[in-house]
């Protein structure tokens, strides 16, 4: 009996051994089938998928933390194909709150290569619409109805400007493909940006934690005073329209430190409509005339070579000058903008009257070399090296170019046959109100990245004249505009400044019934807290500096004052006493 | 001698040595079975954290993307067009010089802008994590016997 048991036990054993046995082999042999592998590499894939992280773009703030370029939540409406139950009402449907043609999105639908799981509708749909879908879907669901079956969105930021055009020349823009074009956009492109990154995103819970952290793009803050900003366009808007100019551009910068406060530029554009781009400019440089398009600036470069006589000891405020009237440079005749003769007259008197011939016959004085040398030093022919995208170099001919001429010593000497950016005049006269040192302008004020901060230090472009030259000079622009009465001045403010009032030259000579008008002016004299620089192309009331751009100047310098909360002079000498 | 005869087959008694061997067999089996045990319990808790770090995450990116899409909108709601418009129709005007006072303030200071204080504030920690995430079991001991025993 005990025998009998042994042996049955002893088949059971086998027999369960067997089948054992027999899943073991069964195991072993789907795993290494052919299927088996296919089902392997299917697991792979559904095991997680390839993510591409663009990181959030850096926002763009003003001094102040005003918003100037932020993000905003757009949706990419996709449809899972093989959940389209039918594909005619859904086309339908979307093509009328798209905004698409019926064909295009049952196309889309339809018409996919068949391997696609999935397909993009369209993408950068705005929340409103989104919201009307997802209402509509809900209601469907509701009603069991499976029209919308399929149907999904997906979140993604969109670079946003909240004041539209505002700065629209200093800022620049991002198109879709999240590169930026002119301006802060293009410049600091990279930091802004941040690097997007390509990441295996498992599904597996257990790996959750291997999924890299992204850094968002840095965050960027400005020198920018976006009031100053809004009432400087608003100004030279009404400019244009007051006297009849084409264009024009209006700069306002510290001169202490070269930060840039406001910088407009016509045309503007605005940044959410980037498309305009191509119906607004012709070409690159128009896009930021304060710094892309250089020009022959006329007498504001009086400042510049007067400058150098008086660092080179070349003459004194209180040296003579006879005028007739006319000067012969190289061979070549030199008259006064009216062509008339001012009699004797001391350098605050050339500068007053913006004498060329006197310019010119001073320019001679400091000979050729030194002249260009200074002119050189001044940064004039060179980029000032802000940090906008777009910037001119400008040009100055200097003695061994093929191009230059005996006779163009004397016309730079009073800003003919010499083109320059408004930024880079503006930059070599900050030399003049910042103890002989020029500052570079700089429209980066600040860097925010993980939450530390980085400031953008001031940086000095040399020193082309001494300090004693440079309050000299300051003065005799102070007085020079107090005795002209100019239409410059700011009552309650001591201001400096001058007008420049230039020929354009064209293929054929110069234009003889257009000018481009400037005006360079800095305040309070005796402690300049802001430089302003105002440019207006072919004004059509007036072809005169001192009747267009003096005045534009004097509002640009009112409302900076307000804004700045600059008090008048003699508020800050009464403080100054207390 | 018979006693110790007696314990020597009783030591090899088939039926004691069996029993040791099932003893030894359901001794291992407990064991596997409590490791496996431990092991789904680890593994199921470390899904679930896994799957809560993944939503998370989620939400932070979603939080981050409102934070944004609002801060625009904010910044659409104040700007200065908005804003010019609103003073306007309040009846405010634009201030003229002749109309300010000025008041000197020895030792003011104006505020930096919000953006760039909360940039001072937000300085990340360099550790956050706590000990027990990061130390080994003889870092854990050294500091204990350094405190002088467990508390």
């Amino acid at each position: 009996m005990r025998q009998q048991y042994a042996v049955r036990s002893l088949i059971i054993v086998v027999g369960l051994a067997l089948v054992g046995l027999a899943v073991v082999v069964q195991m072993v042999r789907i795993q290494s089938s052919e299927q088996a592998l296919i089902f392997l590499s299917q697991g792979d894939r559904y095991a997680g998928e390839f993510q591409m992280y663009y990181p959030e773009r850096g926002e763009i703030y003003d001094r102040n933390g005003h918003l100037l370029a932020g993000n905003r939540t757009v949706y990419e409406v996709g449809v899972t194909l093989s959940e389209v139950e039918n594909a005619d009402s859904m086309a339908y449907i979307l093509s009328t709150y798209l905004g698409l043609t019926y064909e295009d999105v049952h196309n889309k639908l339809t018409a996919s290569p068949e391997d696609w799981e999935y397909v993009v509708v369209q993408d950068y749909v705005g929340v409103e619409t989104v919201e009307s879908l997802q209402q509509l879907i809900r209601q469907l669901n509701d009603a069991e109805d499976p029209r919308l079956n399929g149907l999904g969105f997906k979140p993604h930021l969109q670079r946003s400007y909240p004041e539209n055009a505002l700065a629209s020349n200093v800022l620049g823009f991002v198109t879709r493909d999240g590169r930026g074009y002119f301006g802060i956009e293009e410049k600091y492109n990279d930091l802004l940006a941040g690097n997007p990154v390509q990441i295996w995103v498992p599904r597996d819970p257990n790996k959750a934690t291997e999924i890299p952290r992204v850094p968002n793009g840095t965050t960027l803050v400005l020198t920018l005073n976006r009031d100053l900003q809004a009432q400087v366009e608003s100004i030279l808007d009404d400019a244009l329209v007051d006297y009849g100019a084409q264009n024009g551009a209006i700069i306002v910068m510290d001169p202490r430190d070269g930060e840039i406060l406001a910088m407009a530029s016509t045309p503007r554009m605005n940044l959410n409509n980037y498309g305009n781009y191509f119906s607004l400019y012709d070409n690159g440089s128009q896009y930021n005339r304060s710094i892309g398009t250089a020009y022959e600036p006329g007498s504001v470069i009086k400042v510049l070579t007067m400058a150098a006589a008086l660092d080179t000891g070349t003459v004194r405020p209180d040296t003579t000058f006879i005028d007739t009237g006319s000067i012969e440079v190289g061979g070549i005749t030199v008259q006064n903008w009216n062509r008339e003769s001012w009699g004797q007259q001391n350098m605050i008197g050339c500068l007053q009257h913006s004498l060329n011939v006197c310019l010119a016959w001073v320019a001679t004085q400091m000979g050729t070399q030194t002249f260009y040398g200074y002119m050189e030093r001044f940064g004039l022919g060179h980029p000032t090296g802000i940090d906008l995208s777009g910037e001119a170099m400008g040009r100055l001919k200097v003695p061994g170019d093929s191009d230059w001429y005996s006779v163009d010593l004397g016309t730079n000497a009073f800003g003919q046959g010499v083109s320059v950016t408004p930024l880079q005049m503006m930059m070599a006269v900050s030399a003049i109100t910042n103890d002989g040192k020029m500052v570079t302008p700089h429209v980066l004020y600040s860097m925010l990245r993980d939450g530390h901060q980085y400031n953008v230090p001031s940086q000095y472009a040399g020193s082309p004249i001494s300090a004693q030259t440079a309050h000299t000079l300051n003065e005799m622009l102070a007085l020079s505009l107090e005795q002209e009465s100019s239409q410059a001045l700011l009552p309650g403010y001591r201001l400096a400044g001058k007008t420049g009032t230039a020929q354009i030259p064209t293929d054929y000579g110069y234009d003889p019934w257009h000018t481009n008008v400037s005006f360079i002016g800095w305040g309070p004299v005796d402690d300049p807290q802001f430089m302003v620089y105002v440019w207006l192309q072919q004004p059509s009331t007036s072809i005169w500096s001192s009747e267009t751009a003096a005045p534009v100047f004097s509002e640009v310098a009112e409302q900076t004052v307000i804004l700045l909360n600059i008090p008048p002079d003699i508020v800050r000498s009464q403080a100054a006493t207390k | 001698m018979q006693a110790t005869q007696i314990i020597h087959a009783y030591k090899q008694a088939p039926w004691r040595v069996q029993r040791q061997w099932i003893g030894a067999f359901l001794l291992f089996v407990i064991g596997a079975a409590m490791i496996a045990a431990l092991y789904l319990d680890v593994t199921a808790r470390t899904s679930v954290a896994g799957r809560e770090i993944q939503e998370l995450r989620s939400q932070i990116t979603t939080i981050q993307r409102e934070n944004a899409d609002l801060e625009t909108q904010l910044a659409d709601l104040t700007s200065t067009a908005v804003m010019r418009q609103r003073a306007l129709e309040l009846g405010y005007r634009p201030v003229q010089p002749g109309e300010l006072d000025y008041v000197a303030v020895p030792g003011f200071v104006p505020p930096e802008p919000a953006i760039l204080l909360a940039a001072e504030d937000t300085t990340p920690h360099v550790q956050t994590q706590p000990a027990e995430f990061t130390q080994s079991l003889l870092e854990w001991f050294d500091e204990r016997l350094k405190l002088g025993g467990p508390r």
